[in-house]
Parts: structure tokens; C-alpha cells; sequence
């Protein structure tokens, strides 16, 4: 996925973009601290993100027999990238991803549903009749993986990718 | 003592989306926007509907005031001296006559929490998923249950909506890749 | 009439925030606010179909396995609305992308402005 004739991930660029240079020169003899923009939130991030992962994938897997489910999920893992987005600088962050993740997240999802969808009006019934499946608790095993393989992968990957895309603003031929 | 909570909440609620609606500096109205969508997620909460109250605190008030501000960050924070908006006095009488003409509704709706409203008492459907979506698709909750086996199909439309946004918001902005 | 708006002040608190938002979208010229006024007109719609759902002294809709429990709130109108509140963000999403592109061509967020420019 990286540049093949380079050993690191991210090119070398001139810093003029902004003053996020997260990246260590190896013209430094010496590494330096990234700098950021603010201590608080570095410092409030690095403790809570772990525990808001947590809490969302939690969620996300306990939507069946508690309160949650796929959307409260699936919005709270993509909202630990933006928070990442906030601590580090956003253009690292989108450098990190790459271009591909979000896509392959968003349209991963959304194939999932479909096919679980639409398998069982291959299979000779209705749209999404679970008991068409050829499992014991078909019904319990496709509410899961619609919940967690579709709709959670959907709303985390467009969380995600809404936020990039109006952060950068109009590209194109805009000037 | 639930009700004197509830009671307290309904008021800073109406608050904070009048003071939305007259401050005239568009950071202002987002942030008490955001207290906003804080409030009305505890009051679905105390309503009994957690997973409502969840989407709304995490939707609401994080990635809409999320999207707002970053707006404003690319477009323009109108400057300006007065605190409190201009109030235009022929959208106030329309929206006056609009909220009398719902007022005279309220009368024969049912109270707040009525047991024998014609939503709960309906036992055809409301009743069935209750007592019979265990039995039928092994979940406990019906939420969960409603949304992903009995109506699947408007929860498959939805969430082709919201990748229908996310690519339309790619040809808005003219851009190839989310990222 | 007190005890009128006892009784069903969630419907009352509904109607004020469904005005509110509604004043917001036709009296204030700047875009980003109509946008905020859309939001705030969807959620008092929100509030008014889970206060219509509620029961008093009744239990969340997680039905145990043994069976049983005490009133159950009804769990129709929860689905309804979780749907459309992420619906509803997709829709502020687009509108803020479209603003950012107005204000790219025009240069201004001003409604009476942009009438002004685009009648030419």
C-alpha cells in the first residue's frame, strides 16, 4: 500500500501545509517530540480512546440482549478516529488511513447486508427470511451479522469518511 | 420525583433551543446546540429508550456538532456586535399561528404514559412483538429485533441511505477518495 | 389548563421546539443556521413519537427469556426513530457539503445576499 521504492509510509513533504510535522526528518541527528496542538487534548485523548473503543465494540456485540446495537456502535468506533483526528492533526490521521480503508470499511458493509439480504431470495423466499438458512438459530446468527457486519462497518466507515472529506473542503478544479 | 426530573429537563430543553434560535453568533447557536442534543438524549433516556437516547448522545451531539463546526471552519464566522438575533416579526406571527393550530390538538391526545393509548393497547402488533419475538428470533431485545428481522427491509433502505450520503457528499465536493 | 399541560407536556414541549425549528429555517439568513433549525425541528419530532410510545411505571422493551415482566413500553416507534435520526445526519451532512460549496462559489452564507447574486 505504501510507495514501493521507499522504506517509510510517509513521503517526505515540505511542512508549509500546517504546522502538524508529525513525521521525524532524518536529516535531525536527533528525534524529536511530535509537536502538537494542544497538551489537554493529547493528554485527554491518550486516556480515553482506549476506553471508548472498548465501550463501542462492547456495544456493538451486545446489541441482542441489552440496549445497543449496530448504529450506537458502529458511530462511537468511527468517532474514535476522529478523536485521533483531533490529538494528532488531521492531515496525519488521513495519512495514516490511506485511501482505500474507509472505502473498503463503508462498501464492506453494505455488501454484507446485501448479500444476507438477498441470499435468501436466491434460496427461494422472501427478502432477509432468515429461517431459509441452513443453520439451527438462523435467525439469532443473521440478526448478529446483519447488526455487526453490516450495519456497524456502514455507519462507522461514512462517520469516518464524512468528517475527512468536509474537513478537506471542495477539490476538484475549484481554486 | 422521576416526573420533577423530567420536568426540569423538558425546561432546559425549551431553553437551550430558544437561545439556539436568538443568538446571532452561528459558534454560539452551535454550541448551545449541542447542549441541546445532550438534553433531549437524557430525556429519551428517562422516556425508557436507552438505545434512542445512545444514537441521539453519540449522532447528535457528537458528529452533528462535529460537522458544524468544521463548516464554519471552511466557510465564514460572520462577525458582528449584537448578541441577540433580529427578530422578524412576520415569521413570528406564522410560527405563532402554526403553534396554535397544534395547540388545539393537545386535548385529545392521550396523557404522557397512558397505559390504554391506542399505540399500546393495539395487541395485534404491538403485543405480538412483545410476547412472541424471543420465540421467534432468539434476541431479548425487541428493539434489536423489530429493527433487524421484522423490518429489515426499511433498515436495508437506511443504511443504503447513508452510503448514498456519503457518495453524494463526494460529488459535492468534487473529490475521489474519502480520505 | 395546568393540569392539561401536566398531563402531556411532552406534546407541549414538542410543539414549542417543532415552532422553534421552523422559525429558525424561514427568519434567519444564514445558511449553517437553517441547517441548525432543521435539526432542531427533526428532534422535537423525535421527542413526540417516544413520548407517545412511553408508559408509566412500565420497563425498557428487553423481554428476558423466562418471559413475563411488567408493562412493556412499545418498541415500534423507537425503531422508527432510530432510523431517522441517522437518516437525519446524512441529510445535515450533505446540506453542510452543499453550504461549503456555495460559499466556494459565492463567497458569502448569506441567504438575501446569494437571492441577490443568483437573480442576475
Amino acid at each position: 500500500m505504501s510507495d514501493a521504492d521507499e522504506g517509510s509510509e510517509t513521503p517526505p513533504e515540505t511542512p508549509a501545509d500546517d504546522e502538524d510535522v508529525d513525521a521525524e526528518p532524518e536529516t535531525f541527528p536527533s528525534p524529536r517530540r511530535a509537536y502538537t496542538e494542544s497538551e489537554v487534548i493529547m493528554s485527554t485523548v491518550r486516556v480515553v480512546t482506549p476506553f471508548v473503543l472498548t465501550f463501542g465494540l462492547y456495544i456493538t456485540f451486545h446489541g441482542a440482549d441489552s440496549p445497543g446495537g449496530g448504529f450506537q456502535g458502529g458511530a462511537l468506533v468511527g468517532v474514535v478516529v476522529l478523536m485521533l483526528a483531533f490529538a494528532f492533526g488531521i492531515d496525519p490521521t488521513r495519512r495514516w488511513l490511506g485511501t482505500k480503508a474507509v472505502t473498503l470499511v463503508a462498501s464492506l458493509g453494505l455488501l454484507v447486508f446485501a448479500t444476507i439480504g438477498l441470499g435468501s431470495v436466491v434460496l427461494g423466499g422472501a427478502f432477509l427470511e432468515y429461517g431459509l438458512y441452513p443453520l439451527e438459530d438462523a435467525a439469532k446468527y443473521g440478526i448478529e451479522a446483519v447488526e455487526i457486519g453490516g450495519i456497524a462497518l456502514i455507519v462507522a466507515g461514512v462517520i469516518m469518511g464524512l468528517f475527512f472529506l468536509t474537513a478537506a473542503g471542495p477539490g476538484g478544479d475549484v481554486e | 420525583m422521576m416526573e420533577y426530573v423530567a420536568y426540569a429537563l423538558v425546561v432546559f430543553v425549551v431553553l437551550t433551543g430558544i437561545a439556539t434560535a436568538l443568538l446571532r453568533d452561528v459558534l454560539a447557536a452551535i454550541i448551545v446546540f449541542a447542549a441541546y442534543s445532550l438534553g433531549m438524549a437524557l430525556l429519551y433516556t428517562l422516556l425508557l429508550a436507552p438505545d434512542v437516547g445512545l444514537t441521539e448522545a453519540v449522532i447528535g451531539a457528537g458528529v452533528t456538532t462535529i460537522l458544524l463546526l468544521l463548516t464554519i471552519v471552511k466557510t465564514v464566522r460572520p462577525g458582528g456586535e449584537r448578541t441577540i438575533e433580529r427578530f422578524d416579526s412576520r415569521a413570528a406571527v406564522a410560527c405563532g399561528a402554526l403553534a396554535v393550530v397544534f395547540g388545539l390538538t393537545l386535548p385529545d391526545l392521550p396523557a404522557v404514559g397512558d397505559p390504554n393509548s391506542p399505540i399500546l393497547s393495539y395487541d395485534a402488533v404491538t403485543g405480538h412483538y412483545l410476547t412472541q419475538s424471543y420465540a421467534e428470533t432468539g434476541v431479548e431485545n425487541t428493539v434489536t429485533a423489530v429493527l433487524a428481522a421484522y423490518r429489515g427491509f426499511d433498515t436495508f433502505g437506511e443504511a443504503t441511505v447513508v452510503f448514498a450520503a456519503g457518495v453524494a457528499v463526494l460529488v459535492v465536493l468534487q473529490r475521489e477518495v474519502f480520505t | 389548563m395546568i393540569e392539561l399541560l401536566a398531563t402531556r407536556w411532552a406534546y407541549a414541549a414538542f410543539i414549542l421546539l417543532m415552532v422553534t425549528g421552523i422559525y429558525m429555517m424561514i427568519a434567519n439568513a444564514n445558511l449553517v443556521k437553517k441547517v441548525i433549525g432543521l435539526n432542531l425541528f427533526q428532534s422535537a419530532v423525535f421527542l413526540f413519537f417516544i413520548a407517545s410510545a412511553y408508559v408509566a411505571d412500565g420497563s425498557v422493551p428487553i423481554v428476558h427469556s423466562e418471559g413475563g415482566g411488567g408493562p412493556y413500553v412499545s418498541p415500534l416507534p423507537h425503531v422508527i426513530v432510530l432510523t431517522a435520526i441517522v437518516v437525519g445526519v446524512s441529510l445535515t451532512a450533505v446540506a453542510l457539503a452543499l453550504i461549503v460549496r456555495i460559499y466556494g462559489e459565492y463567497g458569502t452564507l448569506d441567504e438575501a445576499v446569494l437571492r441577490e447574486v443568483s437573480d442576475d
